[in-house]
Order: C-alpha cells, then sequence, then structure tokens
C-alpha cells in the first residue's frame, strides 16, 4: 500500500485531529457530569499505551486485538499480527492472559524484504501482569508490572519463517487527573528476542522506550484521547548496540458498547525517527510509517 | 539454562512471592448487604483500614445480580433468592463504590477509615 498523503502533512493532520479531539471533549466534558458515571478499567483507554488495570477478581474475557504496521521507505509494505486472547483475573493482584497469534504480510518491492502475500498462524503468547500501586480515592496513581513472553514461527516484519522468543517487559502506569474524567498513561518498555533464521542464523536484537497518553471521557462510555511512543533499537539484548529510533504519534478511541463489551482503537504515525548511519528522515528500516490497532472485548 | 528461562522463573517467583500477604491471614470486617428491588440496603457502609472484608449480599429480587465493583477489583453474580459471599483484600484508608453491572442505578459505597 502506498500512502498518497505527504508525511509532513500526515503529520499535521494527527496533530490537528488530536486537538479537535480534546476540544470536543472539553466541550462535551463540561455539559455532562461526571460523579454520576462509574469508576472506569484503565488497561485499554489509552490505545498501543496500556494502563495499569488488571480486570477484576473473578472476571474473564475474550479478546480479539489486531496490530497493522504499514509503510516501509519505498515499496508497498502492510503486515498484521492478530492476538486471539483469553484473560482472567483469579487475584485482586494478578491478571494472566494467553493465546494464538495469527499474521498476515503483503509486502512487496521494499528493499531488504522479500516480496509475499501470505496468511499464517504465527505463534502464541502469555502475559503476566501485577498490580504493584493500587489507586484509591486518596491516591491517583496505579502502576502494574507485566511480563509478555512470546513465540513466533513467523517473523514479525518479514514474514519469513523463523524461530523466534520475545520477553517484553513493561511498567504501566496511570493517573486520574480528574476524577472520572481525564487521565494520564505512562509506559517504560524492555522487549529483547531472539531470532534464529531458516538458514540458523541467530539474531539477537531489543527494544526500549516510553509512552505517555492522555484520555478524555467525554461521554459516560467514550473516551478519546492521544498517544506519543518514542522507541529505541538495539542489535543486542543487552542495550549496547544503538541502530536507530522513532517518535510515534496518533488518536486513541475507546468505546465501552454494553457493561461486557468494548472497543479500542488506535493510530500512530512516526512523526520523527533516524536510522544511525543513514542519514535519512524517518526510521523505517525497524520501525514503520505508520501502525494501527483495533481491539473487541467481551467480558463474561 | 537460557537467559529467557531464568527471566521467566525470576518472574513467576516475584509474582508468587508478592501475592502472600500477612494480611489475609487477618479476621475479616463483615458487611451484610441486602439487594431488594433494585436497591443496596444500607447502600453506604463502612469498615476499618487495613483489615480484609467480607460481603455478604443477600438478593431478595426475582432475577439475579451482579456486584461489582472497579475500585475494589470484584465481581460475583448472585442468583435470585441467594446469598453471595465477596472477600475483599485489606484496603487503605478511602471510598469504594460498587454496583450492580446488571442494574445501572443500584449504587453504593464503602468508606474505609
Amino acid at each position: 500500500m502506498r500512502w498518497a498523503i505527504p508525511s509532513g502533512r500526515l503529520h499535521t493532520t494527527a496533530l490537528c485531529a488530536i486537538a479537535c479531539l480534546f476540544a470536543c471533549a472539553n466541550g462535551t466534558a463540561r455539559a455532562e457530569d461526571a460523579s454520576s458515571w462509574r469508576e472506569l478499567e484503565t488497561k485499554y483507554i489509552f490505545g498501543f499505551t496500556t494502563g495499569s488495570g488488571i480486570g477484576l477478581e473473578g472476571e474473564k474475557e475474550f479478546t480479539v486485538e489486531s496490530l497493522g504496521r504499514f509503510g516501509k521507505r519505498d515499496g508497498s509494505y502492510a503486515a498484521t499480527e492478530t492476538k486471539y486472547e483469553f484473560e482472567f483475573t483469579p487475584s485482586q493482584f494478578i491478571q494472566i492472559e494467553f493465546g494464538a497469534l495469527g499474521s498476515t504480510h503483503n509486502i512487496s518491492g521494499v528493499t531488504g524484504l522479500d516480496d509475499r502475500s501470505q496468511a499464517a498462524l504465527a505463534g502464541a503468547f502469555a502475559e503476566f501482569r501485577y498490580l504493584a500501586i493500587e489507586r484509591t480515592s486518596n491516591n491517583p496513581l496505579s502502576v502494574t508490572l507485566a511480563v509478555e513472553p512470546t513465540v513466533r514461527r513467523i517473523d514479525e516484519t518479514s514474514g519469513e519463517r523463523v524461530r523466534n522468543f520475545e520477553f517484553e517487559t513493561t511498567v504501566n502506569a496511570d493517573i486520574e487527573l480528574m476524577r472520572n474524567r481525564l487521565y494520564a498513561g505512562f509506559n517504560l518498555l524492555y522487549e529483547p528476542e531472539v531470532t534464529q533464521t531458516a538458514i540458523g542464523d541467530t539474531q539477537r536484537e531489543a527494544a526500549f522506550g516510553g509512552s505517555a497518553a492522555l484520555s478524555v471521557r467525554v461521554v459516560s462510555n467514550v473516551l478519546i484521547g492521544g498517544e506519543v511512543w518514542y522507541l529505541r533499537h538495539y542489535d543486542a539484548a543487552n542495550l549496547t548496540s544503538f541502530t536507530g529510533d522513532a517518535v510515534m504519534l496518533g488518536p486513541t478511541l475507546y468505546v465501552q458498547f454494553t457493561p461486557k463489551i468494548f472497543m479500542v482503537a488506535a493510530w500512530n504515525t512516526q512523526v520523527w525517527g533516524r536510522e544511525i548511519g543513514n542519514p535519512v528522515s524517518l526510521n523505517l528500516a525497524e520501525f514503520q510509517r505508520n501502525r494501527a490497532k483495533l481491539k473487541f472485548a467481551w467480558e463474561f | 539454562m537460557s537467559m529467557m528461562k531464568r527471566l521467566t522463573l525470576a518472574a513467576f517467583g516475584a509474582i508468587a512471592m508478592l501475592q502472600v500477604s500477612p494480611l489475609q491471614a487477618q479476621q475479616a470486617t463483615e458487611i451484610r448487604l441486602t439487594y431488594s428491588q433494585g436497591q443496596f440496603q444500607p447502600s453506604q457502609v463502612s469498615a476499618p483500614a487495613d483489615k480484609p472484608i467480607a460481603f455478604r449480599i443477600k438478593n431478595l429480587d426475582a432475577k439475579a445480580m451482579e456486584f461489582e465493583s472497579s475500585s475494589l477489583r470484584v465481581e460475583k453474580v448472585v442468583a435470585a433468592g441467594t446469598e453471595g459471599v465477596v472477600n475483599v483484600r485489606a484496603l487503605k484508608p478511602g471510598r469504594y463504590e460498587f454496583y450492580d453491572d446488571f442494574n445501572e442505578k443500584a449504587r453504593g459505597a464503602l468508606t474505609v477509615q
């Protein structure tokens, strides 16, 4: 897929969209009384940024979450990874998730990547979340620690057959800035991985970074917001071989359809990036030009 | 053992240790609630801080209700004409809202002091 909008204009459009969302949010927010709204579970209200929520003890949830990555330096690039996920909360401090991964790759004419058009069962994952600091009416900050081991048989970027092991570690924090109304989220990410290619090469790499997000509850069941991510890439798990970094920015949306069904949508555009040893704008070697997230969840 | 396996084991161990709280062994403060005509009675309750709490909810209505609270991080369906018990960890001082997830209007709050 080739993007028709020049990247500079796309960035401006994204910023304007966020500004409009917040303007709308402020107007609508003033019109409604948030004190009558129920408290909110914050895990999914920040787009790609994960909130600190761990669900409710006894709660079970099935979710389908698709992440799309679009655009490289040249050619046409579109890849998705979909999580088919079951999550449950066995105690008031721990949440466990696990599931399967499906992927699609549509690549044509991208330097360094083989052309392919495929869909595959890509792997499996599990996630363990521990609520370290809980929010109370006297303390607006909540912090959760999470680890997510993942095994893949299809490379996320190239779509090639590989053996990949990833161990994502995150700190998910959020603050309720205005009761039932305005939330800020922060993530810290360390994601080491090792990949064995089809010809037997072993590659070690890591991503490290963080995010900040704001989300406004415009009506009781809808939140809109924006987030910014700063990501660094290394060709070593111990963060010694820096290869480039990027800043992603974009809007987020959360809609609670019923007390048991909700959706999340987010879009991030790379607004700044650099590749070490390659004096070009943006980092499209390790990151994508745009990424999107769409998630549907059913609690039971 | 690979670094990946060691990290996984360490994470499991840390979570297991953090789960064990000496407060869990304390005697729980029992709070009795009645659910009738779509309302909690009483709707405002209180409990001491740093002690576990056991909500005992008697549903007198002809249909099921779901006792739920985001801040207490619990949910439990209580069938019509039955009683359910919801155990809650020791809490810090503050206000904790609860509600019936099947009925928007049924709400209450626990004040912990």
